[in-house]
């Protein structure tokens, strides 16, 4: 029976044809609007986990200062952290503000502790030099593109850094990435030598820009992060923060999901509106059929029968409003995701994202949508008297 | 004394239009046995239509009992009300009152559906009762392609395809031109010469010279039973 009241309802919302329509189109639109920001800001979410994932990793634990701010530095010693059980490996960046005579200039420039170990830690660390080769042996300096060129210096050149002689082995490829990896200044701005030069060269207690860890795959995190806790203690840091990769993507997805919750909010208004142009249809609807719900319940149908044929019939034409808003909405997300990735340069980075939840939940929401907006004048269209009904002219 | 298919006992029905009270049935005491064919005569305002409507259970008194095969049914709530009209009651009105949208034979089906009949044994329910009425060749047309005498005989399958108990029309022939009229009151008469208990409302002599009994109404009374 429910199947044929179903059936009779479908018949209705044709009957009406363009009303239908119109009335489908109001849900549509808002669907389409929730969709479309959902699905973009999920998509979003996901390429920044990826982007975290990518350059932090799983397993893996950030030390800086509080607020992440790379000009305050902090205190560690990176062999006791190394020494923690459960800690595979760790390393710390540091730099420091070296007086640099080249051949062709001179100044105070950044200079970066390198410790091959960081490749696996930093994508930014992966150098890749534009002309010779990469750091061998002691003694030896890579310059940054645009520190090769202030100081006037090549491949086979001699620079002074505090004092003592390098020879240029290298110079880096321009790129203007790695603010954050190198500790606050971009590759091409800095010279790079090896860590034990640099501890060297400045000697005393170990201030770093930040330190990475990583954990065995097994290592129970929260007592890695009490020990490190104890050690920042122990020398006498208090300045530093903590950081692991799920309390990054934490931050920056609660982050989103507010940006997002606020967008579908205003989104959600819109579905409103087509909630309200439902319940319109719907109230016009009973009040043209009162003879014929009066007919209906002359050959035998219960107040609950009418009642199912008006909310299947407001349901039905909030499901239509939701799957095409499902198409449109993904449709739009999809477009904007291209326009912004070309305006950006930033070509493929993200997609918006169609998950399951999204989709069933669209669907359900929007047919809840029409049914409710139909529960009050389906309600109204079953609790009339027959006789009255009857009468309706 | 067996019980009747429907007695009505002391029934007075009084509208309320807003302030004013308006006495539609003053006390009508009434009995439909089976195998029986009444006409209700008298004119507007007479409460014809009012004591149709409380015989077919789709409205109830405001004072008195109503008795459906010895059981009273005054009281019972609108669902069982809905289900014994389904069941036990067939309407045929003035208006035909077929639902627009739906072919003759889905009109026709409606009822069944509400009894909860399984899809094939509706279907070949209503055909054979649009077929019995001469309607073979009709089954898929909409109301609006039917002529006023075709609809009339829709409604009146729709009203029988249940089988009921009693065939309530009200002013059946009243929208229908003579020859049509006649038509349909030869089809009353079959129905009832089969045994159909059947109450009809109307205006129309040649109607209410074909029931058995005539009942006559003014101001909400019985006045003359001939």
């Amino acid at each position: 029976m429910i199947r044929d009241l179903f059936w009779l309802s479908l018949r209705n919302i044709r009957h009406r044809g363009l009303r239908s329509w119109l009335t489908v189109i109001g849900i549509l639109i808002g669907t389409a609007a929730v969709v479309a920001l959902i699905s973009i800001g999920q998509g979003l979410q996901r390429a920044i986990s990826a982007q975290v994932e990518r350059t932090v990793g799983y397993n893996t634990i950030l030390i800086s200062s509080r607020g992440l701010n790379l000009g305050q530095r902090i205190r560690l010693d990176i062999e006791a952290i190394r020494a923690i059980p459960g800690v595979r490996n760790a390393i710390a960046v540091r730099t420091e503000t070296a007086y640099v005579e080249g051949p062709g200039g001179k100044g105070f420039l950044g200079v970066l502790g390198y410790d091959p170990a960081m490749q696996e830690f930093v994508a930014e660390m992966n150098l890749s030099v534009a002309a010779g080769r990469a750091l061998e042996a002691p003694g030896e300096v890579l310059l940054g593109s645009r520190t090769a060129r202030a100081l006037g210096a090549g491949v086979g050149d001699t620079v002074t850094i505090e004092g003592r002689k390098f020879t240029v082995v290298g110079i880096l490829q321009a790129q203007r990435a790695g603010g954050f990896a190198t500790g606050g200044l971009p590759l091409l701005d800095l010279l790079i030598i090896s860590l034990p030069e640099l501890r060297e060269l400045f000697p005393g207690p170990e201030l770093v820009q930040y330190a990475v860890v990583r954990l065995y795959d097994r290592a129970d995190m929260a007592a890695v992060r009490e020990q490190i806790q104890e050690h920042l203690r122990a020398v006498g840091e208090r300045n530093a923060q903590i950081t692991d990769f799920e309390d990054l993507t934490r931050s920056i997805q609660s982050m989103i999901r507010g940006v997002q919750a606020f967008l579908a909010g205003i989104a959600g208004i819109a579905l409103l509106v087509g909630a309200v142009g439902v319940m319109n249809t719907m109230y016009t609807a009973v009040l043209e059929r009162v003879r014929e719900i009066g007919i209906l319940k002359a050959i035998g149908a219960k107040d609950s029968h009418v009642l199912m044929l008006f909310l299947f019939e407001s349901g039905l034409m909030g499901l239509a409003g939701g799957i095409l808003g499902l198409v449109l909405g993904f449709g739009v997300a999809w477009v904007a995701t291209l326009i912004v990735s070309r305006l950006f340069q930033a070509h493929g980075a993200f997609s918006p994202a169609l998950s399951p939840g999204l989709v069933v939940g669209a669907l359900f929401f929007s047919f809840l949508v029409g049914a409710v907006a139909g529960l009050f004048p389906a309600y109204r269209a079953a609790r009339l008297p027959p006789v009255d009904a009857l009468r309706y002219e | 004394m067996t019980a009747a298919l429907v007695e009505l006992q002391g029934v007075r029905k009084i509208y309320r239009l807003g302030e004013v009270e308006v006495p539609a049935l003053r006390g009508v005491d009434l009995r439909v046995e089976s195998g029986d064919f009444l006409a209700l005569m008298g004119p507007s305002g007479s409460g014809k239509s009012t004591l149709l409507h409380i015989l077919g259970l789709l409205d109830r008194p405001t004072e008195g009992k109503v008795f459906w095969e010895g059981e009273e049914v005054t009281k019972l709530n609108g669902g069982r009300l809905a289900e014994l009209r389904g069941r036990r009651i067939g309407f045929v009105f003035q208006m035909f009152n077929l639902v627009p949208n739906l072919t003759a034979l889905e009109n026709v089906e409606l009822p069944l559906i509400f009894l909860g009949l399984p899809p094939r044994e509706r279907r070949k329910r209503a055909e054979e009762a649009l077929i019995r009425l001469g309607l073979g060749n009709r089954l898929r047309n909409r109301p609006n392609q039917l002529s006023g005498g075709e609809q009339q005989r829709v409604a009146l399958a729709r009203a029988l395809v249940t089988d009921p108990a009693l065939l309530i029309g009200d002013e059946p022939t009243g929208n229908l031109d003579s020859v049509t009229g006649r038509e349909i009151l030869e089809l009353f008469s079959e129905l009832n010469r089969q045994g159909r208990t059947i109450v009809l409302a109307t205006h129309d002599p040649e109607a209410a010279a074909v029931a058995k009994a005539r009942l006559r109404l003014r101001d909400g009374r019985i006045i003359e039973r001939t």
